[in-house]
């Protein structure tokens, strides 16, 4: 069970090696764009559910182009929906106040923010998860570092992504044994929980340091070698220009609403 | 529990961006001054990496029979100390944000100042170093995990409310909110503190360099003897807490910022949201039909989403055709 979350950390990654025209933008373009079409979904008042629709063309375009399985996509939405539709359906209590009727149904605003409220969850996680699985890990990390992050930080995050399967594959090790050796119980008892992940820390902490040894043998010196850059070619700029241009459009003038 | 994009406004995710980008680049330059060498970073992912993994193994709550994780904040704070802890600690909120939508894009900077930067930069020195540090004993070190992390999580959870209530997109009342928050959450603390109280007091009895290392930043001393030695001499010369002065100081600018962003938007934005939210609760709503039926618009987003997915299918279509061929 815990070496599917390695299976599943690892397949957004997979997917983003291809060559269609959604992976073959810029990775600069791709930051730019979803950040601006993160910024206009959330920023529509909580009940503009039509303001928000013309937003999901977005979405669902390019996840065609992009050829990415919408099912894996969906089913990991689903993760990030329940907080949210917490918030949402304590909306659908609070206000009751009447939208509008369509026939005998009622409308009320608590249900219109609950709507947009879910709506806007689904729309900035797949822009996220749009992002990842079409530009590949190291891409984005370069792109971050030539905007002036950190070095430190941006080496760390790309360290840390890649040891969190050995390390979960340690912890699953350990797991494993743990429950062979105690029957019928599926968790680890709390009592256990102590020296069970400070046994992890010790073993991470050696791992760690060895590491540590082998990269200061191959000469690391607390940075990655730099790769030539790539440049944005006049495509990824037009792209990037006009693909946020129609959300600051959409986002000033919401089509929906004027009908 | 990690923050959504959808509950959020961009003023108040934009403030939060600043305050958490403040305290990451403050942490970078004191670990650049540290450690030079930057010895100390495959530990620190390494570190980060096992609190992904450990998080993933659900223990089970006695007398409950529900399962919790644990979540790290002061766990990677001891071990690596504050600022390496906050940046390893960051990279997992970032690292989980992208690949797991755990926590959204824009929330970013909500989160790691909620889970990372209150752990590490306000609670770690101003309570579990304080509590830990003048004798260090393995029963000090429970009563600093379980004080620290119940604190954090407090302190976390008031984050999570106050930057809901001040976007503005919740209606749920801040009083009741922070009502249910809480309680909720002091029982998280206090399973959370008492593990991380048990892991570290593990790590301690196996090796007890490590953690007092970071808590009196010394490098390179590995065997028990040079450690202690070198620890007693710290003990001697003291000369850290302008240090932890320092670090005080920053997380209070941090909490200025942050109230100096948030309080305006709170009074601007909802002038008089508990009074509105009080009749609300009540019960005193008028049912009055504000609105006419939206007819146009709604027939419009029926058309735009079924265009949406009609294009969708049409250029997936497309797409395997040009592979055959």
């Amino acid at each position: 069970m815990i070496s599917n979350r390695v299976h599943e950390l690892y397949l957004l990654e997979g997917l983003s090696d291809r060559g269609t025209a959604v992976h073959r933008l810029h990775p600069r373009a791709k930051l730019i764009i979803t950040f601006v079409y993160i910024v206009a979904v959330v920023s529509f008042n909580r009940y503009d559910v039509l303001g928000e629709v013309p937003f999901f063309l977005y979405t669902a375009i390019i996840c065609a182009i992009a050829d990415l399985p919408l099912r894996i996509l969906h089913k990991r939405f689903l993760i990030a929906l329940p907080f949210c539709a917490f918030v949402g359906l304590t909306n659908l209590f609070l206000d009751q106040n009447i939208a509008f009727m369509i026939g005998g149904a009622v409308i009320t605003y608590g249900l219109l923010s609950l709507i947009a409220i879910v709506l806007r969850t689904y729309l900035c996680v797949m822009a996220v998860f749009i992002l990842i699985a079409t530009t590949p890990f190291p891409a984005l990390t370069r792109e971050l570092r030539r905007m002036r992050m950190p070095r430190i930080f941006i080496t760390l995050i790309e360290m840390i992504y890649r040891y969190i399967g050995v390390l979960i594959d340690e912890a699953a090790s350990m797991s494993t044994a743990y429950k062979l050796r105690s029957v019928a119980s599926k968790n680890i008892a709390m009592k256990h929980m102590g020296p069970f992940v400070g046994q992890l820390v010790l073993r991470s902490y050696d791992r760690g340091e060895r590491v540590y040894a082998a990269m200061a043998c191959r000469g690391f010196g607390g940075e990655f070698p730099e790769h030539t850059p790539v440049r944005m070619t006049v495509n990824d700029i037009l792209a990037a220009s006009l693909l946020c241009a129609a959300f600051v459009l959409l986002r000033l003038f919401p089509l929906l609403n004027m009908l | 529990m990690h923050k959504a994009d959808a509950i959020l406004s961009p003023e108040v995710g934009g403030g939060m961006y600043a305050a958490s980008a403040a305290a990451i680049a403050y942490a970078v330059t004191k670990f650049r001054k540290d450690d030079p060498g930057e010895s100390k970073l495959p530990l620190m992912a390494v570190s980060g990496a096992m609190v992904f993994a450990a998080q993933m193994i659900n223990f089970t709550i006695p007398g409950t029979g529900s399962s919790g994780h644990i979540g790290g904040g002061i766990l990677l704070a001891a071990l690596l100390g504050p600022f390496a802890g906050l940046l390893a600690l960051s990279a997992v909120l970032i690292i989980q944000c992208l690949f797991f939508a755990d926590g959204g894009l824009l929330a970013l900077g909500c989160n790691i100042f909620n889970i990372a930067v209150i752990p590490c930069m306000l609670i770690y020195p101003l309570l579990f170093k304080r509590i830990f540090s003048p004798s260090p004993t393995a029963k000090r070190i429970w009563v600093a995990s379980v004080v620290s992390v119940v604190i954090a999580l407090q302190l976390g959870s008031l984050g999570v409310v106050a930057q809901t209530t001040a976007s503005g997109v919740a209606m749920i009342p801040f009083t009741a909110f922070l009502l249910l928050m809480q309680p909720i959450h002091l029982a998280i603390g206090i399973v959370e503190g008492l593990v991380t109280a048990a892991i570290l007091s593990f790590v301690f009895a196996a090796r007890p360099q490590i953690l007092t290392s970071a808590a009196f930043g010394q490098k390179g001393t590995k065997d028990k003897g040079t450690v202690l030695l070198s620890f007693m001499d710290d003990t001697e010369n003291n000369t850290k807490p302008a240090k932890s002065l320092k670090a005080v100081i920053i997380a209070l600018a941090c909490i200025a910022v942050v109230t100096a962003v948030v309080l305006p938007l709170v009074a601007s934005q909802n002038p008089d949201g508990l009074e509105w939210s009080l009749i609300k609760l009540t019960g005193s709503t008028e049912l009055t039909e504000s609105g006419e039926i939206p007819l146009a618009g709604t027939i419009g987003a029926v058309i735009i989403i079924a265009a949406a997915v009609a294009s969708g299918f049409i250029i997936q279509i497309v797409n395997k055709r040009r592979k055959r061929r």
